[in-house]
């Protein structure tokens, strides 16, 4: 040993008793390439779920309101603020980030005397290094949970296309819980349900396996989850925040998987029935649709007596009526309503309100009435030709193969349509087809091109597997009849279907056209409601809207207080809304009662 | 050369779980009273002089930790991995400090961060980084890092967070 090496520990000695020396900048140094730094956040691209604050084990990060940055579908409008007293930049954080927003500049130093400065929210307060390229990322070859969802099986298209069995075979029960293990249950898609329902806390029932309080979850907010976690439009899983690094959560299937783990015996156990008290109080719901279904329920849940009158031999609506058995089989439905019915609800079928008793019979009778009759009414194109007898309308046959009608099959068909109510008919015909000739001669035409088609994207790619011929972007122009005989159908290119104010105005290019062959033409372009019942009696009291709707308030409360309204003809378009719509209606009614 | 190794190692240990992902490295899985033996074999008789490091996993589930020891034969410059399973309800093992001096200071901080006992090791009970720890060993699964953090270290005044669920619905759909 050298006596320097013995010595300089000692020379440190000579300052001493030297001023101290504040160093404003002590390092010129860059840190490494991957050094986890100080944070940076897309404000664009975080859509503020709290991941990475439940993630921080230092319980260092708060989500915090940020100027300018509104809450909006899929977007809570939170920011994560950073509380760096605590971090211990071990980058969980990073990981985690569903978005990937979140990252770390390799920026180290930041010299401050006032502490507060140090609790900050990225992205949302400029910091020099908030365009830095180099620092920690989430590496490329690991994610903390599975981005793919667990694939759905299906029957083949083969074994399927002649009969109307059930297509989808739902989940096992270990695909259910690897695809629950995903969900990082950040509440993002509670706000686009339109029940509101309480997702991650169902899901996270599937995880830990306990069905019952599944099934409690999803009875708050939805009497009819047999059917939901069927034809849902599931917006939920367009918000998922699963999907920007994968798939979203496949929320609809995981709430089949539940309702289909309890058998319907022991519903009244796990759910409660008897601990209702009864009420005198009489509530009157016109329609056993969902919107129908729903009110009644959270009502008879509330205590009320209940009467459901509805127009046809039995319960559903369209769920019933216009939904094909091959997305939902009745039994399945009738699982949901008959839950319902064992509460104790009336259903008084074949009874239709304005014919067969009025509503102001029903007013007297009840204290309050809850009406969700739907869109029943076919909507013609009116084009040349429109009325001949093999032009009909998607839901009249609709309702006809429901109830066991015969049934008009021609070898070639035309659907005019681009919604799923023109998928339905489309592949129910070209089932029919199958039946009755052993092929499918099926054009679906729509005005709107594919991209920007009403109808799910499934069920798109499920009708041309079953050949459905499908012909966006065009217009009926005339149906073509020789001898009385249709012949096919004239279409004009359509250019576009909305004009720069998002308003339906088509506009066709003339000099384009097609001619699709067809002996028999179905019109599946939207429906019309009937409500002569109530506005023809009532006309003078009931307040309109400027688009000729009743007007309602959030409650479903028109003008004349005993009388709510909810479902398609409040301006609804699915099952989910017009269940929301009579969860509110019941809540409403309960208010409007107790006064 | 590591097939040869391997042969003569089964023939002399009872090994399983043997993987050999590269030329120039083995993993194995000994049984726990042959461990040390077959740790000293390997340093004395196939030139893996050297201990890189050792090491433990807490398979919690499993109800068992894991010790790997890492040697390295320089000479021919290959890496040898042993691993040990434990009953996680009585984590104990024989200490190879009388191989490696090193090693000591490794089983000392498995004992502060897993609470796993070796013997005979010198300073083992002694605290390594954690002084005046009282809560179960830190790196153990069931240790709640969040819980012990919010517990020991207070927040700032000030600090408020918001949770987005009920955010969302105090912003879009406050009268439902």
């Amino acid at each position: 040993m050298r006596l320097k090496d013995v010595l300089s520990p000692f020379l440190a000695w000579k300052h001493l008793f030297s001023p101290p020396v504040p160093v404003r900048k002590p390092l010129e140094r860059e840190a490494a390439p991957r050094y986890r730094g100080f944070h940076q956040n897309d404000m664009e691209e975080c859509i503020g779920c709290g991941t990475c604050e439940e993630i921080c084990q230092n319980a260092a990060i708060d989500m915090v309101p940020v100027e300018g940055i509104g809450t909006r579908d899929g977007d809570s409008g939170l920011r994560p603020r950073i509380d760096y007293g605590r971090c211990c930049w071990c980058a969980l954080c990073v990981d985690i980030c569903t978005t990937g927003s979140l990252t770390m500049s390799n920026e180290y130093q930041w010299i401050d005397t006032d502490p507060d400065v140090f609790r900050f929210v990225p992205g949302a307060e400029a910091k020099p290094w908030d365009e830095r390229k180099k620092g920690y990322r989430k590496p490329e070859h690991y994610e903390l949970y599975n981005t793919e969802r667990i694939p759905m099986e299906e029957v083949p298209p083969e074994a399927r296309s002649k009969s109307f069995i059930e297509i989808v075979k739902g989940y096992s029960k270990a695909q259910a819980l690897r695809e629950a293990d995903r969900c990082v249950e950040c509440g993002i898609c509670i706000a686009t349900c339109p029940a509101h329902m309480g997702i991650p806390e169902y899901i996270k029932a599937v995880r830990e396996d306990d069905m019952e309080q599944a099934l409690r979850v999803l009875y708050e907010t939805n009497p009819l989850p047999e059917v939901c976690g069927r034809i849902c439009t599931h917006k939920c899983e367009t918000v998922c925040s699963m999907q920007y690094k994968g798939d979203p959560i496949s929320i609809r299937w995981l709430k089949r998987y539940i309702a289909d783990q309890v058998p319907a015996e022991r519903y009244e156990e796990i759910l409660g029935a008897d601990a209702v008290e009864q009420s005198n109080k009489k509530v009157a719901v016109i329609g056993a649709g969902p919107g129908g279904l729903s009110a009644a329920y959270y009502l008879a849940r509330l205590g009320y007596r209940v009467n459901v009158f509805e127009e046809r031999a039995e319960p559903g609506g369209m769920m019933r009526y216009g939904i094909p058995e091959y997305r939902l089989p009745y039994d399945q439905l009738d699982k949901d309503i008959g839950y319902i019915r064992s509460l104790g609800v009336k259903m008084t079928f074949n009874t239709r309100v304005g014919k067969d008793i009025t509503l102001e019979q029903l007013h007297k009778d009840y204290d309050a009435v809850f009406a969700a009759t739907g869109l029943h009414q076919g909507r013609s194109t009116r084009v040349d030709g429109a009325d001949h007898p093999m032009v009909f309308q998607a839901i009249d046959i609709l309702r006809d193969v429901t109830e066991g009608k015969k049934i008009e099959v021609a070898e070639k068909i035309v659907v005019i349509g681009g919604g799923n109510v023109a998928m339905d008919i489309a592949r129910t015909l070209a089932r029919l087809q199958n039946q009755k000739y052993g092929k499918v001669q099926l054009i679906l035409t729509s005005l709107e091109s594919e991209d920007i088609m009403p109808a799910d994207l499934e069920e798109i790619v499920e009708s041309r597997e079953e050949n459905v011929v499908i012909e966006p972007s065009w217009g009926p122009g005339s149906i073509k009849i020789e001898d009385g005989k249709i012949k096919g159908l004239n279409v004009i290119r359509c250019l576009s279907v909305f004009d720069e104010d998002g308003r339906f105005n088509p506009k066709f290019d003339q000099n384009e056209t097609n001619f699709f062959e067809a002996d028999q033409v179905i019109e599946a372009i939207g429906q019309g409601m009937d409500i002569e019942y109530m506005t023809k009696k009532f006309e003078d009291r009931l307040e309109m809207t400027p688009r000729n709707r009743v007007k309602v308030d959030i409650f479903g409360q028109s003008s004349l207080p005993w009388l709510f309204l909810g479902g398609d003809i409040t301006g609804g378009t699915d099952a989910i809304t017009a269940i929301a719509d009579g969860h509110r209606a019941a809540k409403g009614i309960d208010k409007f009662l107790n006064k | 050369m590591m097939k040869a190794l391997i042969e003569r190692l089964e023939q002399k240990f009872r090994i399983s779980e043997v993987v050999r992902q590269r030329n120039d490295e083995l993993f194995m899985t000994a049984a726990k009273e042959e461990a040390v033996s077959l740790v000293t074999y390997l340093k004395e008789y196939e030139g893996f002089t050297h201990l890189v490091l050792l090491t433990a996993v807490d398979w919690l589930e499993a109800g068992r930790f894991q010790l790997t020891y890492l040697l390295n034969n320089n000479a021919v410059k290959a890496d040898a991995g042993i691993r040990v399973y434990l009953d996680r309800e009585r984590p104990e093992m024989e200490s190879i400090h009388h191989l490696w001096k090193q090693a000591a200071t490794y089983q000392r901080e498995l004992k502060e961060m897993f609470g796993i006992g070796f013997p005979g090791s010198p300073r083992v009970d002694e605290p390594f980084i954690l002084e005046g720890w009282r809560d179960i060993p830190p790196y153990r699964r069931d240790f709640d890092t969040k819980k012990y953090s919010e517990k020991t270290y207070f927040p700032r005044p000030g600090r408020k967070t918001y949770d987005p669920e009920e955010y969302m619905k105090k912003q879009l759909y406050p009268e439902e």
